[in-house]
């Protein structure tokens, strides 16, 4: 009764925001350009992999054109120094990466975290005292060190266990690593939440009336947290963007041909003198993603929030 | 908080100690045979037993070590020995103490423009709630909140020296040097890093502020001190604020633990030959001991600010102090 | 065989992230030094005429003394952002040798001050009187000694000095650097092939007397004793073979391994602080016992090396250099994107920087190895050469300013050991244009008898690096070889060199280490048998290519050097037509100085500005 009913005040509120709603409409498109995009440019022409020698210059190998070799329609983002490819296509396939890593790797935290966060608050004593201690303990880690440290002999690693090599490893070593290094935060709000549910009459009541462990942790508590999990999810996502941005930054990556918003700004640094919107067009993609889903997320809490003041 | 360390000593140490990379190998050189990198194993300690060098390490770090010292030319570690980097030629802790400082001026003055800006702008936001001050305060907090680091600091780079040429290129070593060698200099290259790191950090306390100092208005204390007519000011500073501080500090205290670390990203785009460039260094070129040097340090920081966080919180938080 | 150190850093034109220093995994690897010798014939692979860089505006004057120079060494050369070895017997690095040669140490031979390709590699005397006798058939060579000649505190430099530097090089505490002299001295081998003598370090008296008796002092005179005829043997003095205090003179100051931070002086200048890594320098100050030796100019009081600089902002500072920076000059290379500026084309600076950068033929040669045990079959390494897009792979690297497209291992400005191999036009049977014959690859993946196969592409991890694998990738697979790339993040010659991870084919680059094919032929086609980490990428051994292994003997062995240069020339053709290796360019390399430096050149020897003859304008 009471979900139901927030469910309806929440849905109504975000109805009333247009810069949610204006957000929800650009994450829609981004996912369905992520989706479709790629398979939509190749059949009109526009390849990421393709190399466009004439579009560059045999002299230092620069775009031949001014703006970065700009030409309609033929590049309409322009083309990479030295080689000519697409920047337009380049820019979507990326995407396309950058949104299956943070999504997979948020499911995967929300799931962990979620999980841990509810058998530490409700089994209690030992073992919330060991899961505790474990969260303080990833938490200790200097994360992006790790990750870098990490990457190549992970990546072996998994291969080696039977994940088809190159980008399909790269790609699940990232979403790996963000979920192993990122559920106690969610853990830790969820335990707490789970700590004041357990008073609570209705789940006393299921107690009562005998019910098992895992009906009263997942059938009972589980639809009660769900606001703060939503909340936890809109947030980490763009951070999961913005950390796979700087992964991909720093080096770790896709293998090439493939590319994404990191890498195309790594890349961006050798040039931006010369050709600044090697800088602008792939970091304003990226400010546009995760400020979207900052904003929505913004909307989702405060329309979540009992005490919020309209 | 000890067991929290051993933890992570032992963490660290067998996590980057037990991958395939074979340090022997990278200081073999030439004509590399396997008897001699037998020997290079032996005289970097690698042929002992996972938990001896465990041992090894530990022991190095209160009472010093010598490597091989039945090989000529035995390299001495003093105490406390977090190990030897043979690919420079040096002690782990010399390169440690040789980054930290640029670190920490990175971290401090980081420090300060970000948590006057953010609480600054928290309260005004809160102050001004629902106009125009507040709006605009909470947008820009989510544009810089919303800007991945690395943007930042390659958007300043690109318009303040690149094209408006406001400031030189970065100098690593005036900052090396610190801020009292050569102060033009120090200041010129730590202010757009210093941005980065406030814009980044203050966006998030705009809003952690200005949500705490609502909630404590709404607090009992608060409008019994308002309704015994004390000035508005006396009102936010003493009351609301002194009480919202605790999150604050809280989150102060960790965001300063991580920095202090290295702030990888930062120090990358910038060329400071702090924490982070070392580390990432040492990533790059496999050296080993550095990175478990390092690891393990950035770690210590991160669970000795926690402490420090506890035992502020029952000072700043007049509830906490009363219960 | 030569270890694993002659190689070509592979971080160059604009291959590392700027701005973005030590964070991509740069290759940070050994750089060959080389010396290229006389004679360039320009050939139909190089079709543009080197320019000699001559020194010009800013050059000319009169050399003065005092002032401090500066050198701004960017993170994106092989030293990444500290000296890899300052020990005489370390250092291998061309640019390396031509800074300590000029300031802190001193060799036997060295060569000649000077911008002119045959000049600039013809070797003069430096701390000997001559450069050396050879006994009749060229197995003992003796040098005498200048006189006079002191350390940093004033202590004679003696002949044991340089006799003890020959003995270091047997140790394993000394990694790194040339070892020619190991192979070279005339001291008994175990069955393995290694030698009886372990180094000074841990000699017992009988192994030491087996190097005294191969290295011999008689008061100043020096003679070194060879297990066979070496007739440039005065060449490789040149390398390696700086004198280090010996011990019984000065007991303490050889401190092994350590050596290589805090290296004595017998040169014009000695180091007064050295702090290695990002922010840190090397100072180096005038020398108190040293006297003027006619060879080097030593004209700065003082020269501060800057460590650990950022290539995008040591072109931006030395573009429009202010301060300081204009006594400043680049170690290492003008970044691409800036290149348009700074030159008018690949071989001139353009106006605004006359005098103060160059575009010239460095020593090295780009090319690609083929691992011949794991791709035998001939016909298939044929497909892969001829089907390469030299083009576009050029153009990603920076086109013409990258270099002419090669033919073969060995680069024309070696001098008589270069002869085109014919490879773009005939070698293959049909012209092979620069972006690649497909149809000529389809067929003799038709004629091989087997599929094309799935290979793995090892590349040193960079920008540039991702570009050119992609190019590499696709290209092949047009012609139906599947292709996976695996970059190497760091360290990447090690990787190849060690046999259990190189996959089957991947990128390197070489500069001969003096003006002989002997230091480019056998060191990068044979030797993997010998030792686990050689430069030999491709793996040729007696067992995959016996004929060719023997013809290769047969020419280091050979005493006529006309005779010899036919037989390089000869085996250079075949590697390439058999596909041992794909050549890519004979490479340039861009840098650029302040404005207030004099003697700007580039110095052929090393490919290097020439450290003793510049000067501070004041």
């Amino acid at each position: 009764m009471v979900g139901r009913s927030l469910r309806e005040i929440v849905w109504a509120r975000l109805r009333r925001d247009r810069v949610a709603l204006i957000c929800f409409a650009i994450l829609v498109v981004m996912y369905l350009l992520a989706i479709v995009g790629p398979y939509l440019l190749n059949a009109l022409g526009y390849d990421p992999y393709t190399f466009d020698r004439a579009a560059i210059s045999n002299s230092g190998g620069q775009p031949v054109l001014p703006n970065g070799g700009i030409e309609f329609p033929k590049h309409p983002l322009g083309v990479e120094w030295g080689t000519g490819r697409d920047i337009m296509a380049q820019l979507l396939s990326g995407l396309r990466i950058s949104l299956i890593v943070s999504t997979s790797a948020t499911i995967l935290t929300v799931l962990i975290g979620t999980v841990v966060g509810i058998v530490a608050g409700y089994a209690g004593g030992w073992t919330d005292q060991i899961l505790g201690r474990l969260m303080d303990l990833v938490l200790a880690f200097p994360f992006l060190l790790i990750v870098l440290a990490l990457s190549g002999v992970m990546t072996d690693r998994l291969t080696a266990m039977g994940v088809p090599e190159g980008n399909t490893s790269r790609v699940l070593y990232l979403i790996l690593v963000m979920s192993l290094f990122g559920w106690p935060y969610l853990a830790r709000i969820v335990r707490g939440q789970v700590l004041s549910l357990r008073e609570r009459e209705f789940v006393e009541a299921a107690v009562a009336m005998g019910a098992g462990t895992p009906r009263i942790l997942f059938g009972e508590m589980l639809p009660n947290l769900w606001a703060p999990i939503l909340v936890y999810t809109t947030l980490t996502l763009p951070s999961y963007i913005g950390l796979e941005a700087a992964l991909s930054f720093l080096g770790v990556g896709v293998l090439p041909p493939d590319t994404t918003f990191g890498a195309m700004l790594a890349n961006s640094v050798s040039y931006f003198q010369v050709v600044p919107l090697y800088l602008f067009i792939p970091g304003g993609m990226l400010v546009l993603l995760v400020v979207s889903f900052n904003l929505l997320g913004d909307s989702l809490r405060d329309a979540l929030d009992p005490k919020a003041i309209h | 908080m000890v067991g929290l360390l051993f933890l992570l000593s032992l963490a660290v140490f067998f996590l980057f100690n037990l991958l395939p990379f074979d340090p022997a190998r990278l200081t073999c050189g030439k004509v590399c045979t396997p008897q001699l990198l037998e020997q290079n194993r032996h005289r970097l300690g690698l042929d002992l037993p996972p938990w001896d060098q465990y041992l090894a390490f530990v022991r190095g770090i209160f009472f010093g070590r010598i490597y091989a010292p039945d090989q000529p030319f035995p390299i001495v570690c003093h105490a406390p020995c977090l190990g030897y980097s043979f690919l420079r030629h040096a002690e782990v802790t010399t390169l440690i103490a040789r980054a930290l400082p640029v670190t920490l001026w990175l971290t401090l003055g980081g420090f300060i423009v970000w948590i006057t800006f953010g609480v600054v702008g928290g309260i005004v936001a809160a102050l001004r709630r629902g106009r125009w001050q507040d709006r605009v305060l909470m947008t820009v907090a989510l544009f810089g909140y919303s800007m991945p680091s690395f943007f930042i600091g390659l958007l300043l780079i690109f318009f303040v020296i690149l094209q408006l040429q406001w400031l030189p290129f970065p100098s690593a070593s005036a900052v090396q040097a610190g801020p009292f060698a050569n102060p033009v200099k120090f200041f010129q290259t730590m202010i757009l890093p210093w941005l980065v790191i406030a814009i980044l950090n203050a966006a998030f306390y705009v809003r952690l502020t200005r949500n705490q100092v609502l909630e404590t208005f709404g607090e009992d204390y608060v409008r019994t001190a308002r309704a015994k007519g004390l000035p508005e000011r006396t009102v936010v500073v003493k009351h609301a604020l002194r009480a919202g501080l605790t999150p604050i500090v809280t989150a102060a205290g960790l965001d300063i633990a991580y920095l202090m670390g290295g702030a990888i990203i930062t120090e990358s785009i910038f060329s400071l030959p702090g924490m982070g460039s070392l580390s990432v260094n040492a990533v790059t070129n496999y050296d080993l001991p550095l990175i478990t040097g390092v690891v393990l340090v950035a770690g210590i920081f991160i669970i000795a600010m926690n402490l420090i966080v506890d035992l502020l919180y029952g000072f700043l938080d007049p509830r906490v102090r009363i219960g | 065989m030569a270890g694993p150190s002659l190689r070509l850093r592979v971080v160059s034109l604009g291959a590392t992230a700027a701005l973005l220093v030590g964070a991509c995994g740069q290759a940070t690897t050994t750089t060959s030094p080389s010396a290229a010798a006389a004679t360039a014939s320009p050939s139909a692979a190089t079709s543009a005429t080197p320019s000699s860089a001559a020194p010009s505006a800013s050059a000319a004057g009169t050399p003065q003394k005092g002032g401090t120079a500066y050198v701004l060494m960017t993170t994106a050369t092989s030293n990444g952002d500290k000296f890899t070895d300052m020990d005489p017997q370390r250092i291998y690095i061309g640019e390396d040798i031509a800074f300590f040669s000029a300031t802190i140490m001193r060799t036997l031979t060295q060569y000649k001050y000077s911008a002119d390709l045959k000049e600039g590699t013809s070797l003069v005397a430096d701390a000997a009187t001559d450069t050396g006798t050879p006994n009749a058939d060229g197995t003992s060579w003796s040098f005498t000694l200048k006189d006079g000649m002191k350390w940093q505190d004033g202590s004679p430099v003696k002949c044991e000095d340089f006799a003890y530097a020959a003995s270091r090089p047997f140790s394993d505490v000394i990694v790194n650097g040339p070892t020619y002299i190991v192979n070279d001295l005339k001291i008994p081998t175990n069955a393995d092939g290694t030698s009886q003598y372990p180094g000074p370090y841990k000699a017992t008296p009988e192994q030491q007397a087996l190097f005294d008796k191969a290295v011999t002092c008689d008061g100043n005179k020096i003679t070194y004793n060879l297990s066979k005829p070496v007739p440039d043997f005065n060449y490789t003095v040149t390398l390696g073979l700086g004198a280090v205090p010996n011990p019984k003179d000065h007991p303490g100051v050889d401190t092994g391994e350590q050596y290589t931070t805090n290296p004595w002086s017998d040169g014009p200048y000695m180091i007064d602080s050295y702090t290695p890594g990002k922010g840190g320098s090397l100072t180096l100050v005038r020398n108190p016992n040293w006297t003027d030796d006619g060879y080097r100019g030593a004209y700065p009081d003082k020269w501060v090396v800057q460590l650990g600089l950022d290539p995008q902002v040591v072109d931006g500072r030395l573009m429009q250099p202010n301060g300081d920076d204009v006594y400043a000059l680049e170690y290492g290379n003008v970044q691409t994107q800036n290149l348009s500026k700074v030159f008018s084309d690949a071989h001139t600076a353009a106006p605004a920087f006359a005098g103060r950068a160059f575009s010239d033929y460095d020593p090295y040669v780009r090319y690609w190895w083929i691992n011949l045990d794991k791709v035998p079959n001939v016909k298939i390494r044929q497909a892969m050469a001829v089907a390469i897009d030299r083009d576009s792979i050029r153009a990603a690297a920076g086109g013409d300013f990258y270099g002419d497209f090669a033919d073969g291992l060995i680069k024309p400005n070696i001098g008589q050991d270069y002869a085109p191999t014919g490879w773009a036009t005939d070698l293959f049977g049909q012209p092979i244009p620069p972006g690649g014959n497909l149809d000529l690859a389809k067929q003799l993946i038709k004629d091989s008898g087997q599929a094309a196969p799935t290979l793995t592409f090892d590349y040193g991890k960079s920008p540039t690096g991702d570009q050119i694998a992609a190019i590499v990738q696709s290209s092949l697979q047009k012609v139906g070889f599947t292709i996976k790339l695996n970059p190497v993040d760091s360290g990447y010659y090690g990787y190849i060199g060690d046999p259990a991870k190189q996959h089957d084919f991947g990128a390197s680059g070489w500069g001969p280490d003096w003006p002989n094919a002997s230091t480019v032929i056998p060191p990068l086609l044979f030797g993997a048998g010998k030792t686990n980490n050689a430069s030999d990428y491709s793996r040729v051994t007696a067992a995959n290519s016996p004929e060719f292994v023997k013809a290769m003997e047969d020419a280091g062995t050979t005493l006529d050097r006309a005779q010899q240069a036919a037989k390089w020339q000869a085996l250079n053709k075949q590697a390439a037509q058999q596909a041992f290796i794909i050549p890519n360019v004979f490479s340039l390399s861009q840098v650029i100085a302040g404005t207030k430096l004099g003697n700007l050149y580039k110095w052929p020897a090393y490919g290097s500005w020439p450290y003793a003859q510049i000067y501070v304008m004041q």
